[in-house]
């Protein structure tokens, strides 16, 4: 099957992966989620400023009202520092005090939409949600017909778990877009940097879609690929977070063989707390959200390679579609 | 000579069973078998008797334990051929979001068939299969006859040298019985392969010219229609074929 075929292939299975996430209603459920993210950022107000602050050099600070209970010329004896600004949410329906400048209260916001929403909760969510996709393409009474066209079996598995993660890549874009939008239009705070979340959401999202797609052809069950891929993100995050532990602080009464052990499933396996330092960096978040000190040492200890463990974890979601290509190869149906 | 639709040379499939795979089940025993071009060929067959599991190796759905196997020509591994050929399964489940439109451009789609073909073929079928004013709407709302209609008009999609029909009477009504023998005159009048695997045997009586009938894995007979026919009781009341077949399953069944 020659290049022009193969992209008509992939067309056919975006166009039809788009009809199902409609069907299902999934499109419009993960569009609403990005609708109230949006009107949440659009609501945002910040008002006032606190100059920007370094890690090294965090004040004393306070707020107006607990401040004015205090004499002034203590405060400014022991170098207090009051806080003047504040952020509303819901159009004022929720005030806090603002305890940093105004870039960092936007990029804050940020972190928790991209780390929070997106990268954690957003990327489970979708997991599951798209879980089912591919068990019932594979079912047998939905796939001899279509095994009989003259598209290989490995263009057609992969063309469907492609036109997935270009789902999700739509809508990771229109998330971070309309957030970044909304943001921009309610604080005048236009951070180029954010727009980072969409690649390393993707490639997250992908990477552990392949564990996914593995799942529904080994099994074409559902639920198994729906647990079998959240067990896989658990136990990343584990080795990923105790390799760091045990790199920055060797010597906790660990047994001297865990550490090459470590060493090696480190390398092998995907690295979602990376890719979240990677982002955190971006934004420079270090100005108003501590990062785990594990990261941080490892950073200063100039043991942290963010290209090597995006490329690590990039190979490792390659290679499990390049198995599960091989094993839908060799099914018989 | 004539040319050949499909062949099956000394082929053998094995499922494996158990957790070790042992000795495994023996679903198709050894057949060697040819089905010229231009034929309406009929697979018969009882329940288990290895016809589905042929049919699935010639699209490479199944890849065989031994044995060689040509399609149109070429050896089924090349997967080109497949663009000539159109296949209607029993109980096919497409995507129930899609319409018959939707259904029909997708499968055309992969297919290979460019958009402008599609675009007049599309139409044209659902027009022949009845479908046409039920053409827009999602097909979850149709029911089992209808789906087996769409699935008859996706098998014409490419105007297919060899068209295989595996059991396309189920859950059709009189009228998608009767449509379905005006489909396999039409391709007959235009000199295509037909392979109809089924247990209807009126249908192979009337349309059918040659039969292979497959017992336990192996082929029991192969022949003319007519010849079976012949060797049948004249006072059977009609019932000739089945007389016939009976006769042949038995000797196949102690074989």
């Amino acid at each position: 099957m020659n290049l022009p075929e193969s992209i008509r292939v992939l067309r056919w299975m975006i166009r039809d992966t788009f009809r199902q996430s409609l069907a299902t209603k999934l499109f419009w459920v993960m569009i609403s989620v990005t609708a109230v993210c949006t009107l949440l950022c659009l609501s945002l107000r910040v008002e006032g400023d606190l100059p920007a602050v370094t890690e090294l050099d965090l004040p004393l600070v306070l707020p107006k009202q607990e401040a004015k209970k205090l004499p002034p010329e203590n405060l400014k004896a022991d170098g207090v520092r009051v806080i003047s600004g504040e952020v509303s949410v819901g159009f004022g329906a929720m005030t806090v005090p603002l305890g940093r400048n105004r870039e960092d209260a936007v990029r804050f916001v940020q972190v928790l939409l991209a780390g929070g929403v997106g990268d954690t909760a957003g990327v489970l969510l979708a997991l599951l949600w798209t879980a089912g996709f591919l068990p019932s393409f594979l079912e047998p009474h939905s796939a001899t017909v279509l095994l009989a066209k003259p598209a290989p079996r490995w263009l057609i598995l992969l063309g469907k778990a492609f036109s997935v993660i270009v789902f999700v890549a739509l809508q990771a874009t229109l998330f971070v877009g309309a957030t970044w939008l909304a943001l921009g239009i309610s604080t005048g705070i236009w951070t180029g940097a954010y727009w980072l979340a969409v690649p390393l959401l993707v490639l997250n999202f992908g990477i552990f879609y392949s564990v996914s797609t593995f799942l529904a052809v080994w099994t074409r069950s559902t639920v198994v690929c729906i647990f079998g891929v959240f067990l896989f993100w658990l136990f990343c995050w584990i080795m990923n977070y105790s390799h760091h532990r045990l790199v920055t602080f060797p010597g906790e009464g660990v047994a001297s063989v865990s550490l090459p052990i470590m060493e090696v499933g480190y390398w092998l396996f995907p690295k979602p707390v990376d890719l979240g330092a990677i982002f955190y960096d971006a934004l420079r978040a270090e100005a108003f959200q501590v990062r785990p000190i594990e990261v941080l040492k490892l950073q200063e200890a100039g043991q942290f390679y963010p290209e090597l463990a995006v490329t690590s974890s990039l190979l490792f979601g390659i290679v499990v579609f390049a198995l599960a290509a091989y094993e839908f190869r060799e099914i018989d149906y | 000579m004539m040319a050949i639709a499909a062949e099956f040379n000394h082929v053998v499939k094995r499922y494996p069973t158990g957790f070790l795979g042992g000795a495994g089940i023996e679903a198709v025993c050894d057949v060697t078998l040819a089905i010229p071009q231009g034929r309406i060929f009929a697979l018969l067959g009882p329940n288990r008797a290895g016809k589905t599991t042929l049919i699935k190796m010639l699209l490479t759905l199944t890849r065989p334990t031994q044995g060689i196997i040509t399609r149109l020509g070429e050896p089924v591994k090349n997967r080109r051929t497949l663009a000539r050929v159109g296949y209607m399964h029993e109980n096919h489940a497409f995507p129930r979001y899609l319409s018959a439109v939707e259904v029909l451009r997708f499968y055309g789609g992969l297919s290979g068939l460019s958009a402008k073909w599609l675009d007049d073929r599309v139409s044209q079928l659902l027009e022949k299969v009845g479908l046409a004013d039920r053409a827009r709407e999602p097909i979850r709302q149709f029911s089992k006859g209808m789906l087996q209609r769409l699935g008859l008009a996706q098998a014409l999609l490419n105007d297919p040298e060899l068209l295989i029909l595996d059991e396309p009477t189920e859950g059709l009504d009189i009228g998608g019985r009767q449509l379905l023998r005006t489909v396999i005159q039409e391709r007959r009048a235009a000199g295509k392969t037909v392979i109809l695997v089924t247990h209807a045997l009126s249908e192979v009586e009337e349309l059918a010219e040659e039969l292979a009938v497959l017992v336990k894995g192996k082929v029991a007979y192969r022949g003319r229609v007519e010849e079976l026919l012949a060797g049948a009781s004249r006072d059977s009341g009609g019932r000739n074929l089945e007389i016939s077949l009976r006769d042949v399953y038995e000797r196949g069944a102690s074989e």
